[in-house]
This record gives structure tokens, sequence and C-alpha cells, in this order.
């Protein structure tokens, strides 16, 4: 397991190797809450215009714009305002948040504190995945330091600035990291995601202003703070700023995080040098999926030799998308036919059921993956598979069923020998091989 | 409010409409049609079925037309490949895992997916695997779920969230796991059926009607609730002279209740073609003997003979009679015998209160949109069900005040924005208090409560500016009453409206159509010949002793302990029956329609009353004809005045009668008999904290709802069963004790 910085400084990993980096003690140390202080001396649009000029884009997977999100919110409201932060991190292949929360908890509370002095918030959420149940105490033993500290709570650092934390954990559902279903979740309703608009940012938590940011998203708001919004960004790309943590899996020699500058050159390198290159060095790269399960797989020829830049333009360019930053190699042993059957499942499993296709569709496509994989694959179901997967792209409530269309159609468009194998050979049983 | 206007292209048509306005209405109104299962005026947005997709210019992907606010300049396509292929590939993915067993669905013929399926015509079925199969189970006697057809628009979960406040089904799992479920398997809610009513597939079933008929077989009859005030209209679906069934009607074409109705206008209709309706006429012909099975000639001559023989009759009235039968009772008083004495059993007299009216009474839709809603007394959860849905959906969609005086919390006081908690028995003393202010610190004290909740409750209607309606329930005495009738010419805002919660299907009508009425006691008591249309209440029997009188005849469906007592039975013809008019709360006068022919030798109570009134020697000028005897009471009744059947002929379009208003009353003398009546309360008293469990009113067994065996079990406690797949009734004996295990099998083989 590989923690490290590649290409930059290590920013956001920092304190991934110092012993006791979780406690307020070594965080102080090591920098920490001098940007608070910083930025209350700042007024709310001076860090809202760092953040912008940081060109800091929402870490979650959507890659939004998180000063312009900031921006959205209304100052002048007279309800209160909320700050959630989205730790329901359960992207497959998505492993990053884990790290940030276990070992740097202080560094989100610092960011959420930044956020919450520019945007007049008084109450921070932060929304843990069911099964980072265990990660739970380590935040709150953080938050209540953070307290003895004067950090957290009424008149901090003697200012009358108040703003107080909570922690939360889902109940395992992947659809609660989509920020409208964990919103009502936090609410006490069951995860379903609701209409947008109104947005989070104008209606959100208990119908009041919003900001839902994902934990990385959030953690890299000191360092902007510290360093500058444009001296960050520069960091990065024009579009791409800063630094970004990948979660890398799969068959290379070096599996873990990794914190690349925006815009590293190159992927093919990437994968074959700095994480050790593949597991067996004699079993060929046949795919990699960048940016968790809900992006397009990419070929292996769509990579070696292409100079293809990890950062939001170039992974668009070479057809897939950052996302979540979920990083998985796959060597040629693996058949796309099986790994695409089990994200089927997957999405299956924690599609909600609030809208018609993504629960039909879902459903659907399993039972079709499962026949194929029985040995009752037919020719037609390629195209039967594709047209399901438009028909569930766009047409569902939220971006969940359109996630796992992108993967279906993504492994059937590119990876057609695999799905012909099984296809071609209908009837007799003879397709399955052992997974 | 006038919204607006803006324009709004449709398909290359440009049209006026209001900014602001649910895209799907304008669509559907303007003809050009979208399916839609979700979507359901009125509750909250869902937008989960995805079938009502739309390309809007300038928007990047298929729009949900129902979450889609009119705005100017928006131009919409509903018809195009693309939206056809994205909705019949919703239609694809519903009917994947449905069962498709529309030939053995109680829904089959009337379902909503059926329907939009079959209106495309040329789907191909391209689903072959294997699909999720449930067991189709019961969740209370009355409401059967088969999970599998469901299409989860969820209709039912927020009809229940929404328009009865009650939360008793609610999705559970997830994904193509999810079902429609209860909170512990078992549902114990006011059973109102609506989640049957709005469900567009077969999934929830109505379990008093299933597996009767096939709804193409059943004759619809549009007709008038027979059981509350509120006056709901419904559908009787009967074949063969029985009637089946009863739903509410369309989802768009609707009367005041639109798809709403309670359980027992819904379920509760087993009485109509039960056996133990009186058959033929029935006469004891001496004190002490039998009742015994007679001709309508012998029974008609034997009751004039009787009633000529007395020295002074007496004529009774209930008010769940129609207009046209009570009219009929009160002719009958007034031309056969001088001195006829008349009276209207029901649970309180309207009469101080329509003297003293001094501002028209609201309607349904009124209360929906009003602004504050003040409720002084009654239970309207268990006694005015629609009143209640209307009431509800005005705080939690439109965010009405609802400031709600009573002595007992109930399930509508969690969603008041003040519920002011009296002492048990003095909701009257509000009244006072709201009418003369310098009462209102003994009133607080009587009703246990401090000064300034009435303050704040004045504040509050004194903020209203628009509709502010006053309800008010039996606990209101008649001094009360009038006092209460006469608080909106008080009140400086003009759009005060009132709203008696009366008992019966046609207090308001049976107060209308008798005039100087004296009350029951006085008139049996004063009487040696009575005539009594249906049934004295429990409290006016034990007080009546109609065994010693010389001469009683008992217009009735069943053989009830008033119509035991008689001398003469006349067996009467139920709502279902019968044709006439009841008059609601809103003052809507809604017709009543023969669904199926009389029972054995029934007759409308009407024509009952005429014929004997013709064997007195006294003609009314109509004998079979109830437009006949609806014209009649236009013609001697100025709220009535020149109304006529063909002015009835739309529920839609419900027509108000012309109640008189009187305007600046003086009630100062009903004000200080009020004043010193409620001094006389007792000045303090436990207050009633306890909750009544939902449906402690509306499951009670009487003669009608009894009828309906359902409705046993669920008054006595709702056991749930081991075996959800079997009907309850095999389960359990009507007092709700198991039955013993070779007698279930008995009933269930």
């Amino acid at each position: 397991m590989e923690i490290k910085a590649i290409g930059c400084e290590p920013l956001q990993l920092k304190r991934m190797h110092i012993e006791n980096g979780h406690t307020l003690d070594v965080y102080r140390q090591t920098g920490g809450y001098e940007s608070l202080k910083k930025a209350m001396n700042m007024t709310s649009d001076q860090i809202i215009d760092e953040v912008k000029a940081s060109a800091l884009r929402g870490r979650g997977g959507a890659g939004f714009p998180t000063g312009m999100k900031w921006s959205f919110v209304p100052r002048d409201s007279p309800k209160p305002k909320y700050i959630v932060c989205n730790a329901d991190e359960s992207e497959p292949g998505t492993f990053k948040d884990r790290y940030l929360l276990e070992r740097d908890p202080h560094a989100l509370i610092e960011g959420m504190l930044i956020g919450a002095f520019a945007l007049g918030v008084e109450t921070c959420y932060i929304y843990y995945r069911g099964e980072y149940k265990y990660l739970i105490e380590i935040m709150d033993r953080a938050i209540e330091e953070a307290r003895q500290a004067n950090l957290v709570g009424k008149n901090i650092l003697g200012s009358d600035f108040n703003c107080e934390f909570y922690t939360h954990t889902g109940a395992g559902a992947y659809i609660c990291g989509e920020e409208t279903a964990l919103l009502s979740s936090l609410e006490g309703f069951r995860g379903h995601p609701r209409m947008k608009p109104p947005f989070p940012a104008v209606e959100g938590l208990y119908a009041c202003p919003t900001v839902v940011n994902n934990v990385e998203t959030l953690t890299s708001v000191p360092q902007i703070i510290e360093m500058g919004g444009k001296e960050w960004q520069e960091l990065g790309t024009e579009k791409s700023g800063g630094t970004k943590l990948w979660s890398v899996s799969g068959h290379v020699k070096k599996p873990g995080v990794y914190e690349l500058p925006m815009g590293y050159h190159d992927m093919e390198k990437f994968i074959l040098e700095d994480c050790g290159g593949m597991l067996r060095d004699d079993k060929k790269l046949k795919a990699c999926i960048p940016g968790g399960s809900s992006v397009y797989a990419m070929r292996a020829d769509q990579i070696i030799g292409k100079n293809v830049t990890l950062d939001y333009e170039g992974l668009v360019e070479a057809g897939s998308m950052v996302g979540s930053g979920g990083f998985i190699v796959i060597d040629e042993t693996v058949d796309m036919v099986d790994s695409t059957k089990n994200l089927t499942e997957f999405y299956k499993h924690e599609s909600c059921g609030w809208c018609t296709p993504c629960r039909e569709g879902t459903d659907w496509l399993v039972k079709i993956f499962d026949r194929i994989w029985a040995g009752g694959g037919r020719p037609e179901d390629a195209q039967l598979i594709l047209d399901l997967c438009d028909n569930i792209e766009g047409k569902s409530f939220c971006p969940l069923g359109d996630a796992a269309a992108w993967a279906i159609q993504g492994a059937v468009k590119r990876f057609p020998e695999d799905f012909k194998k099984h296809l071609l050979q209908n009837g007799n049983g003879a397709g399955t091989s052992g997974s | 409010m006038a919204e607006e206007l803006i324009k709004v292209t449709i398909d290359g048509q440009e049209f006026e409409v209001e900014k602001g306005r649910p895209l799907i209405d304008v669509i559907n109104e303007k003809g050009f049609g979208v399916p839609s299962f979700c979507y359901y005026a009125d509750l909250e947005l869902q937008a989960s079925c995805r079938m009502c997709l739309v390309r809007i210019e300038k928007m990047p992907k298929l729009q949900a037309s129902c979450v889609i606010r009119c705005t100017d300049g928006m131009e919409v396509t509903t018809k195009s490949e693309e939206i056809e292929k994205a909705q019949r590939a919703m239609g694809e993915f519903l009917l994947a895992n449905h069962p498709l067993d529309c030939p053995v669905c109680d829904r089959g013929g009337e379902c909503e997916l059926q329907e939009v399926i079959f209106d495309w015509g040329d789907v191909e079925e391209r689903f072959d695997e294997p699909k999720n199969a449930h067991p189709e189970k019961f969740l209370s006697p009355i409401v059967a779920n088969d999970q599998q057809r469901c299409i989860l628009c969820k209709r039912c979960t927020r009809v229940c969230h929404e328009w009865m406040g009650e939360d008793a089904i609610e999705a559970g799992n997830r994904g193509s796991n999810t079902v429609i479920g209860t909170y512990g398997g078992w549902l114990n809610c006011s059973q109102c059926g609506n989640c049957i009513e709005v469900c567009p597939t077969g999934t929830l079933l109505d379990g008093v009607y299933r597996h009767e008929t096939r709804p193409w077989e059943l004759d619809q009859t549009i007709t008038t609730c027979t059981y509350c005030s509120d006056g709901c209209q419904l559908s009787v679906g009967s074949r063969a002279d029985e009637v089946h069934r009863i739903v509410a009607r369309d989802r768009y074409v609707n009367g005041i209740n639109g798809e709403f109705l309670c359980i027992k206008g819904r379920f509760a209709h087993g009485f109509v073609n039960h056996g133990d309706r009186i058959k033929t006429p029935l006469i004891r012909y001496k004190k002490g003997g039998k009742l015994i099975p007679s001709t309508w000639d012998d029974a008609i001559a034997f009751a004039a003979e009787r009633i000529k023989e007395s020295k002074k009759a007496g004529v009774v009235a209930t008010s769940r009679l129609t207009n046209e039968t009570v009219h009929t009772l009160k002719r009958f008083a007034d031309e056969c015998r001088d001195g006829t004495s008349y009276a209207v059993s029901d649970t309180y007299d309207l009469a101080p209160f329509f003297e003293n009216l001094s501002a028209p009474l609201c309607t349904h839709k009124e209360i929906r949109f009003a602004e504050t809603i003040v409720v002084i007394g009654g239970d309207v959860d268990e006694e005015q069900p629609l009143t209640a849905k209307q009431i509800r959906q005005a705080v939690r969609n439109g965010g009405a005040n609802l400031i709600l005086v009573n002595d007992t919390p109930s399930r509508l006081s969690h969603q008041a924005s003040q519920f002011i908690h009296v002492n048990p028995g003095t909701v009257e003393a509000f009244v006072l208090a709201l009418a003369d202010p310098s009462a209102a610190d003994m009133a607080a004290a009587k009703m246990g409560i401090g000064r300034a909740e009435i303050d704040k409750a004045r504040e509050t209607a004194n903020a209203t500016k628009g509709d502010l309606i006053i309800m008010f329930g039996k606990e209101l005495g008649a001094e009360a009453q009038a006092v209460a009738a006469n608080l909106p010419s008080r009140h400086e805002n003009r759009n005060v409206k009132l709203h008696p919660l009366a008992g019966y299907c046609n207090s308001v009508g049976a107060s209308d159509m008798m005039p100087g009425r004296k009350p029951v006691a006085d008139v049996v008591a004063g009487s040696d010949a009575l005539l009594i249309a249906g049934s004295l209440s429990d409290e006016e029997f034990a007080a009546a002793d109609l065994a010693s009188k010389p001469f009683v005849a008992v217009q009735e469906l069943f053989l009830t302990d008033t119509a035991a007592a008689a001398d003469v039975v006349f067996p009467a013809a139920s709502f279902a029956e019968s044709d006439g008019t009841y008059t609601n709360n809103d003052g809507f006068v809604q017709r009543v329609r023969r669904a199926i022919d009389p029972v054995h030798q029934a007759k409308p109570d009407w024509m009952i009353t005429s014929l004997l009134a013709s064997e007195l020697g006294a003609d009314f000028g109509y004998s079979f004809s109830a437009s006949a005897v609806f014209r009649s009471i236009a013609e001697s009744h100025e709220a009535y005045e020149g109304l006529r059947y063909p002015d009835l002929k739309d529920e839609t379009r419900p027509v108000r009668v012309k109640h008189k208003l009187v305007s600046g009353a003086d009630v100062s003398g009903a004000v200080a008999s009020l004043r010193d009546r409620v001094s006389q309360f007792p000045d303090a008293a436990d207050k009633i904290t306890e909750e009544p469990r939902v449906g402690h009113k509306l499951h009670r067994v009487t003669t009608m709802t009894g009828k309906t065996p359902q409705f046993h079990l669920l008054a006595n406690g709702n056991p749930k069963p081991d075996d959800l797949l079997v009907s309850p009734l095999f389960q359990f004996n009507p007092d709700g004790s198991p039955k013993k295990e070779e007698e279930s099998e008995v009933a269930a083989g």
C-alpha cells in the first residue's frame, strides 16, 4: 500500500506518514489552523475569490467548481445555512477520503471552518458512509480536541464566529453519496434523491441553503488559503487547479493513494512506472477505469502512447472522466463480461428504486448478464444491453442511472471481443469460464 | 389571485398560460397528452415514473414535464421519435417485472398502466427473463396488496401522508426489491382505502370487492354518500341489482371530494343487499303480539286507520333521509291531521345556527385554500373525514394557520399551529371568549388555559387577510351555536365563513326541510300515534318507551330496536335504491341516484309517507316521481327556490342552496345565557391527554356498517393473522378471536 505524492510536494498527504498526525498537537506543529486564522482576517468575498482563483473542482466525482458552488449560497438569507461534508465515499475503486478521515481529520475541520466562516454557517455536518463507522470516533475526538482549543463551538478564537460540528453515518447506501439523497438521509428520511432545482445551495438541508462538498475538496481549502488561490491553481492546469488524490487498485504492483498535480503526464507512465507496473510481469494491460466504476473504461490502446494527461480535460479527451479518482487497473486475464456483470450487480443492488429506468433497467440488465454467464448469451444481447443503457441514460431521476449506463455501455462498446465470445456460443453452456 | 400570463409553445402552437403552472397540466389541458403515473395534482411531486418526458428547448436532456413550471417563451415538444422511444422504454421497464395477469386482476379494464400500453398498441415485449414474483398479501381485513403489480408511483404513500396524516404505508427495501408495505406488517390505520383508489394498477386491492366482478360488468351510478355530512360524491358499482363496490370518481373529473373517500363511504355498503333487510311490510295486529308479514295495501290501510283513530299524531324524521322524504314527512304532518307535531332526530339541532347565520357556509374547496381555520370542538378526523383532509392539505400544502380547540388530542392536533387543549366539556367557553372579550379571563380559567392562548388565536384571526373559516362541532349548545353563527358579523374580515360539523349526510337538508320542528322527546311524549322514518338514537329510544304508545309506524331498512317496537313496519329503500337529494355541510344540494331497484318489497321513504298520506285523504300531487317531490321542495322552501333536478346533473359543479343571512342580529341574550352557563363549569378538571386510537368512531359497528363483516374485526382490535395470504375473515371470528382450526378449514375450503 503506497501513500505518496508524485510530481509535487505532498499537500493532501502531508500528514499521512507522521506519527499521531490525527491529533491537534501534531496538526498544529505542522502548520495546522494557521489558514483558519488567516481566513478569519479576510472577508467572505476574499475567501470565495481565493477558492474561485484556485480552480478547485469538486473531488467527489462531478467536478463542479467549488468557488462557484459557494458563491451560489444566498448569504443574506435569513435562514440558517449549513455545510455538509460528503464522506459517503462509496464509488467502487475509491478510498482516498478514508485516509484523510483517518489520519488528518483536523484538515477537514479546518477546511469546513473556513467555508463556514466565509458563508456565515454555524452548523456543519460530516456524513460518513455506514461502513466508515469505525472512523467516526477519530473525527469525534478531533472535534472535541478542537472544541477544547476554542476552534469549534462559540466565539471561535475569541471572535464572534460560532460553528458547531456533528458527525452522522448513513446506513450503507451508495445513493446517499448523491448530495440530495445524502440530505434526505441526514434529515432522517429514506435516502432518496430530491428534485433539482432547487439546488442545495438554495434549498438543501431542512430547506435551508446548504453546501455539500467532498472530503478532499474541503481538505484542499486550508492549502488554498495558505498558498493563495492562484499559486495553488498553478500546481495544476488552468481549468483543473491544484493536486488530486488517486485511489489506485487492481493489477499493479503498488496500489495505493497517490497525490498527483492536475495535468500529470502521462497516464501510461503513471500505471507502468509510478505504480510499479503490472502486477504480473507477463500480463499486459487490458483496461483502466480511471475515475471510479461509473466512468467509461479505457482500453489499453487508448492509454499506451497516447499522452493522456491526468486532469479533467485530458481524460475527457481520452474518452473517460476524472470522476472520483478511483483508478482501477485491469490486466488481460480479466473477462470484461465478468467485471461488468459484477458492476451491474452493484448498481442493481444500490439503485434506490425511486425512478423507473434505474430500478427496472438495472434489474433487467443483471438478469441478462446472469443468463449470459450461465451460457445463455444470444447475439442480439449486445444490442439489447446498449439499448437498455440508452433508455436509462438521461432519463433517470438522478445520476445513478447514468453512472450504471456508462459503466456498462463503456464495456460493451470498447470490449466487443469479450462479449462476442459469450454471445456467439449460444445455448450450449460452454461459454462459462471460471470466475 | 390573478397570475401573470406568459406564452408557451407546445408542438409549434403558442398558448397563453398562467406563469408557473405545471407544464404537464398545460400539455394535457391543451389536448396534447403525455402519459404519467406518479404525477397527481396537489400531491407532492415525485417525478419518478419518468413517463411524462418531453423535450424543452435549451435544456440538455428530456425533462419530466410534471416538475417543470411554465416560463415565458418555453418551447416544448411532446411528440418526436426520441420522446416516443423514451416513453415506450419506460412502459417497457414498468412491464418488465409486472406480472401481466390482467385477466385475473381486479383492475383489469380500468388500469392506468394497461391503458397507456394499449394506447400505443404495438408494444413488443423484449423482456423474457424470469420475473420477480411475490405472493398477494393482506395488509388488513380491507386492503390487499399484490406487490408484483406495483409500479412504485407512490401515490398511495403520498395520499396516506398528505391526505390522511397517517403514514401507515411506506416503501420498504430498495431498488427493484422495493415494496409498498406497512410498519409491523399490518395496517393499523383508519382504513380509508384511498391508497386503493389512487393506485393506478391492481397492486392495492379493495378487500370487500376483491374478485367479485370485472369492472366493466358494473353499472356505475354517481350518487352522494349516505354517511357523514361532507357529502362525498361516489360511484356505486352494481350488477344485477346487487351493489358490489363503491369508489370515488375519476382522477380529474370528480365532485367535491376528488378521489377521496373514507372507510365508511368506500367499504360499508354491505348493508344494501344484506339478508337482514326487511323484506315485506310487517303488522303487529295486537299489542304484545308478533310482527307478521303483510302486504303493502294492508299495512298502509292498517296504519292509516290507527292514525285516524289517534288523538294526536307525531312525525319523527331522521337526518339520514333525503330532502324529499323529510319534506314529505313535513307535509304529512301539516296536511293530514291538524296539530301533528314533528321532529328530526340528529346528533344536534342546527336551528339556532341557521337562524343567526351571518356569513355563508364555506365549501370544501375554500377550506383547502383558507388562510386560517378555527375548529371548535368536534372530531373531524373521525366524523367528517373529507373536511379533515381539506384542513390537513390547507395546513400542509397551503401553509394555513390551524387553531384547534378541543378537549381531546387528535391526529389533527399534531398539525395545528395552535392546539388549545381545554378542560373536558368546556369548548363552548371558547365561543364565549371570542364573542365577549370581557368574559375571556373567566372563560380561559374554565377551559384551564392561559388568557394568552385566546389572545394569540384572536391575533391570528385578526391578521388573516384571506379566508377565515370557523368550524364547530356538536359540543356547542343552542346559545353557543347562535353566538358562533353571529361571530362573522362582529369581525372586520369580510372573508369569514362558517362550517358546521353536522352529524349526518342530510343534517343540513333535514334542518332546512322541517322548520318549526320540536325536540324528538316532546313529539314522542305528546303523541299517541307516531310515524318514524328511520330509527331513534339509543338515548332517544330509551327515553321514548315506544311499547307504551298506542300506535307506532316505522319506515326502516332493518329491524332495529325502534322498528321492533313498532306496530307497523314499512320496508324502506336504501340510498342506493332511491332517487333524491342530500344537502351537505357546504350547503350543496346533491343528487342521490337509484343504482339498483329496491330490494324485496322496499319502497323509497318519501313514497311510503305519501302513500300513507293519500290513504288519509291528503294529495301531495306526487306519488311516483322524486323529481316532482323536489319541485314541491323548490316551491315551498325559499333556500331551494327555483331548483330542479336538471340543475343538479353535474356533480363537478354542485349547486348551493341559498341560506338566508342575518346580519347584525342581536345575540346579546344568547351571549348572556352562554356566560351564565360557562360560569357554572367546574373550575378545575383533569385534561384528557390520551389520544383515542385512529378509527375509534369510524370503525364503530352500527346498524349499517355492521353489515360489512370487516368492520367487526376492525372494531375488535384489528387482530393481525398468522397467515397474511388468507383473508382475516377466514381466520378470525367477528369478535376478533381466532377461529378454531377445523372451522377455518371448512370456511376456507
